[in-house]
């Protein structure tokens, strides 16, 4: 009928709902509000237009009129009235919270958490359900308040819920923790409320209840060796063993919970889920949750991802139940979410960290090209997720050396990358940016062609220290064994000013690794070490700073690298050097650090001094002579002798080196 | 660095991979680092003619932990090519803790091992130990020379269809002191005891330099 349609019109029935003129009574209001309910169940564009509408702080209205008219009316007709209209706006409000963010901020806004909160008490158990069934709703959204259960109120609040007998609730107290425990202070609280004697007791409930208690317990055990231990240890070891029966569950999204309860037990306190039995159970269960659709498969690569990491065995396990050619597929299925996406590239990435095997499964043409497709995906964490499993897969030097990822369109792709708005998106892509310039002719031309080291040069100036660390890494490996073409080209775009004031930057690491670029710059016979001696020395002097203030091992290594690789050159380079290290005329003043260098317990370091001393006393030097003498005068002709029997072999053969063409040097002269 | 194709075969897929003890890695020596290049010949003389091919080696990676090395081999006047051959091989380090003497795989025996490792004289005051247990417990991390394979996995710049073979593989001894390296090609079905020779090259115009990177 024209007229009964015309009702219910979203705009007609938000006019008729609320309080006071022009609103709906009784039995018309209870219609009303149905109707509203059942328009905007599953459907989000009702939802957005109601809200458009004003609707929801008219139903809150309602919700709290009625509930007011309940409480204080103790005739039956109005009382079973006023519990229906509460139900039916109870339940349209949770509706609304439901995932839509914009509903969830209109419920709130209109101050419905109390409102509901209080029909919790109501004698109805309709109502009850209602309203937990509402507020479970909006407390799974981020959005929601947190309850600060180190507040005594709070906490008698959510234990009154959680002993309720009633499912909704229960829940319900389950949601709240889940949504609020953040701190170890707040687990330790509910910890010993024993909230977790509860849930584990909760655990042979309904699959709903199941679900609620296990993602609470993972909120109140996350991160918390103690809490975790105390867990673990409950009714001797029950809640472990209730767990491991659940990763058995019938329900694909409770095993998904279960296992990342344990997971969360395994990291906070390792000794209770060490064995690797259990370990392989949950790779074995993980695998196969990635196959499921939905919420379950979207999160299981991530749960997958937190349990392997770092783990060179559950690597194994999880390659040798096909988790890599599972990912794979899922990553070739069309049309895979976000979220799904994400997880499933930075499983990958876990998996592709440390062994070969699993590397060389991802090596197939048509998965790397999904990779290199998900770089330009709109989302940035899967662009964060594809670059990182570019990194790993190129920690492989078998692959790098045969030409892996060489295409052009790859190379390009992350320079691009390293353009992104987003920061993370930026690192990442310097990650792998800094693995795939090694060893390789062809990508390191591409990159030079397409203006990455114009774009690394400039990262090297940013004020992010992870961004100006990463681009100096990349230009460090991209000078390694680079021609001499590509060497003058990434200092002449870098200037030796930039190289210098990253030298002296504030951070040691980045000190450390324009260190390293200086050597590799100055590696091999070519014109290049020229430049560590052009305008004024700007970079010479950086380096003798830096030794001279000694700020971090690494950073002396790298120094001493530098002045040995200058001291493999001409004779006027030696000359240079060794000027620095034991300046002329004042034998009394050698700068402490090439003694220091020589006695420090860092065997790298004393490596590095004696590879310098190795080259100022190479007899085909005509000033080899000269500068021997001059060693001798300084004391280090003896520092070094006390070495001869250096616990490091490498330092004892250097020394025997060293020594030998100082003998030689001088028969020579006899 | 490949050799010309006589009969094919099939290289056993067994790891010689050892279980690990805990033991200190294999000496780290300053000379057998990423970057560094060797440069000598191998012999491939066989009874109707003396041969020997112009060799260079880099070092591309080395991983001392897991007993792990590679790099590239380039082979320079081959007779059948009409450039370079270039390889990528992997190597083994003789640790005692990641990789023993006995190699267990690419058909060869422990006898074969032993015949090829007594080519090298410093292998010598190590036989006895080595032919009890393949050295499983030996201390090597003071020996001033270093005990390899090397295998090569595949060519760089031409197809397998080249006429070249990489079946075999090497037996290396590096020494600690200067970087010299001495190896033997081992395959059942070429020439047996090819020997491989090569030299450190400094890298500087003179004197030693070093470069590094880093992998993330």
């Amino acid at each position: 009928m024209p007229a009964s349609a015309a009702n219910n019109r979203p705009e007609d029935l938000t006019a008729r709902l609320g309080v006071g003129a022009g609103a709906a009574q009784g039995e018309a209001l209870l219609k009303a509000l149905r109707e509203v309910k059942n328009q905007i169940i599953g459907n989000k564009t009702k939802k957005l237009l109601y809200l458009h509408l004003g609707a929801v702080p008219k139903i809150v209205s309602v919700l709290a009129a009625a509930a007011a008219s309940s409480s204080s009316n103790s005739g039956g007709i109005s009382r079973g009235g006023d519990a229906a209209v509460i139900v039916q706006a109870a339940a349209a409000i949770g509706s609304f919270a439901c995932g839509v963010e914009d509903g969830v901020r209109a419920v709130l806004d209109a101050g419905a958490v109390p409102h509901l909160t209080s029909i919790l008490s109501h004698h109805d158990e309709k109502v009850v359900d209602a309203g937990a069934r509402s507020l479970k709703m909006i407390f799974q959204s981020e959005l929601a308040p947190k309850y600060d259960v180190l507040q005594e109120k709070n906490l008698n609040f959510i234990l009154s819920l959680l002993d309720s007998d009633n499912e909704n609730v229960t829940e319900l107290a389950a949601s709240i923790i889940a949504h609020s425990c953040e701190t170890n202070e707040q687990q330790k609280a509910l910890c010993d409320a024993g909230v977790l004697l509860r849930f584990v007791s909760l655990l042979g409930g309904s699959s709903n209840q199941k679900d609620g208690c296990l993602e609470s317990i993972e909120a109140v055990i996350k991160n918390n060796p103690e809490v975790s231990s105390r867990f673990s240890c409950t009714g001797n070891g029950k809640a472990l063993n209730a767990l491991a029966n659940l990763i058995q569950d019938r329900y694909p999204h409770t095993r998904l919970l279960a296992c990342k309860c344990l997971i969360a037990v395994g990291h906070a306190s390792p000794c209770y889920v060490e064995e690797l039995q259990i370990k392989t159970k949950l790779v074995l269960v993980l695998v196969e949750l990635l196959e499921e659709p939905g919420r379950v498969g979207n999160e299981a690569p991530f749960s997958l991802k937190t349990l392997i990491a770092d783990d060179e065995e559950l690597h194994k396990q999880a390659l040798s139940v096909n988790a890599i050619e599972k990912l794979c597929s899922i990553l070739q299925m069309s049309s895979v979410q976000a979220r799904r996406l994400q997880g499933i590239l930075l499983a990958l990435a876990e998996l592709c960290s440390k062994l070969e095997k699993c590397r060389c499964q991802l090596m197939s043409p048509q998965v790397l090209n999904l990779i290199v497709d998900a770089l330009k995906h709109d989302c940035m964490d899967v662009r964060v997720a594809a670059c990182d499993c570019i990194r790993n897969i190129t920690r492989s030097l078998k692959n790098l050396s045969a030409g892996c990822l060489s295409s052009e369109a790859f190379i390009v792709r992350l320079v691009q990358l390293s353009h992104d708005p987003s920061t993370s998106v930026q690192i990442a892509a310097l990650g792998a940016l800094c693995n795939i310039v090694i060893n390789c002719a062809t990508r390191k031309s591409v990159l030079i062609k397409c203006g990455g080291v114009s774009q690394l040069v400039q990262l090297s100036k940013s004020m992010d220290s992870a961004l100006r660390s990463k681009s100096v890494l990349a230009l460090r490996n991209l000078m390694f064994l680079a021609d001499i073409t590509d060497k003058e080209f990434i200092l002449k775009e870098l200037t030796l000013c930039t190289l210098a004031s990253l030298i002296y930057d504030s951070e040691c690491s980045i000190q450390e690794q324009a260190l390293a670029l200086t050597s590799d710059l100055v590696d091999g016979c070519s014109q290049s070490v020229k430049h560590v001696f052009a305008e004024d020395s700007i970079i010479l002097d950086a380096v003798m700073r830096q030794l001279q203030n000694a700020s971090s091992i690494g950073v002396c290594i790298q120094g001493m690298f530098v002045l040995s690789n200058i001291a493999a050159g001409s004779e006027s380079d030696k000359d240079t050097v060794m000027n620095y290290l034991v300046p002329p005329h004042t034998d009394s003043c050698i700068p402490s650090f090439t003694i220091k260098f020589l006695q420090s317990k860092d065997i790298l370091l004393r490596v590095a001094s004696l590879w310098c001393f190795v080259n100022l006393t190479d007899p085909a030097s005509v000033g080899s002579s000269r500068r021997v003498a001059r060693l001798q005068d300084a004391g280090i002709v003896l520092q070094l002798k006390s070495m001869l029997n250096d616990p490091c072999l490498d330092c004892k053969l250097r020394v025997r080196m060293i020594l030998e063409q100082c003998m030689e040097l001088e028969t020579a002269q006899a | 660095m490949p050799v010309r194709v006589v009969e094919s075969s099939t290289p056993s897929q067994d790891s010689g991979r050892e279980s690990r003890t805990g033991r200190p890695p294999p000496p780290s020596c300053s000379l057998l680092s990423a970057g560094r290049a060797f440069s000598g010949t191998q012999n491939v003389s066989s009874l109707q003619k003396d041969e020997a091919w112009k060799v260079n080696v880099r070092i591309q990676g080395i991983d001392l932990d897991n007993g792990y090395l590679c790099g590239t081999m380039e082979a320079l006047n081959v007779p059948l090519a009409d450039t370079p051959v270039v390889t990528f091989w992997e190597g083994e380090l003789v640790d005692g803790n990641n990789f023993t003497f006995f190699t267990r795989k690419w058909e060869a025996t422990p006898e074969d091992d032993i015949r090829h490792w007594s080519k090298f004289p410093s292998f010598a005051p190590l036989l006895s130990q080595v032919e009890a247990d393949g050295g499983k417990n030996m201390d090597l991390s003071n020996y001033p020379y270093i005990f390899m394979r090397w295998k090569e996995q595949y060519f760089v710049n031409v197809g397998i269809d080249c006429g070249l073979t990489i079946a075999g593989f090497y037996y290396v001894c590096f020494s600690c002191s200067d970087g010299s390296i001495n190896g033997f090609y081992y395959d059942p079905n070429s020439s047996p005891f090819q020997k491989l020779e090569l030299k450190c090259i400094p890298g500087g115009c003179s004197g030693y330099t070093f470069s590094s990177y880093q992998l993330l």
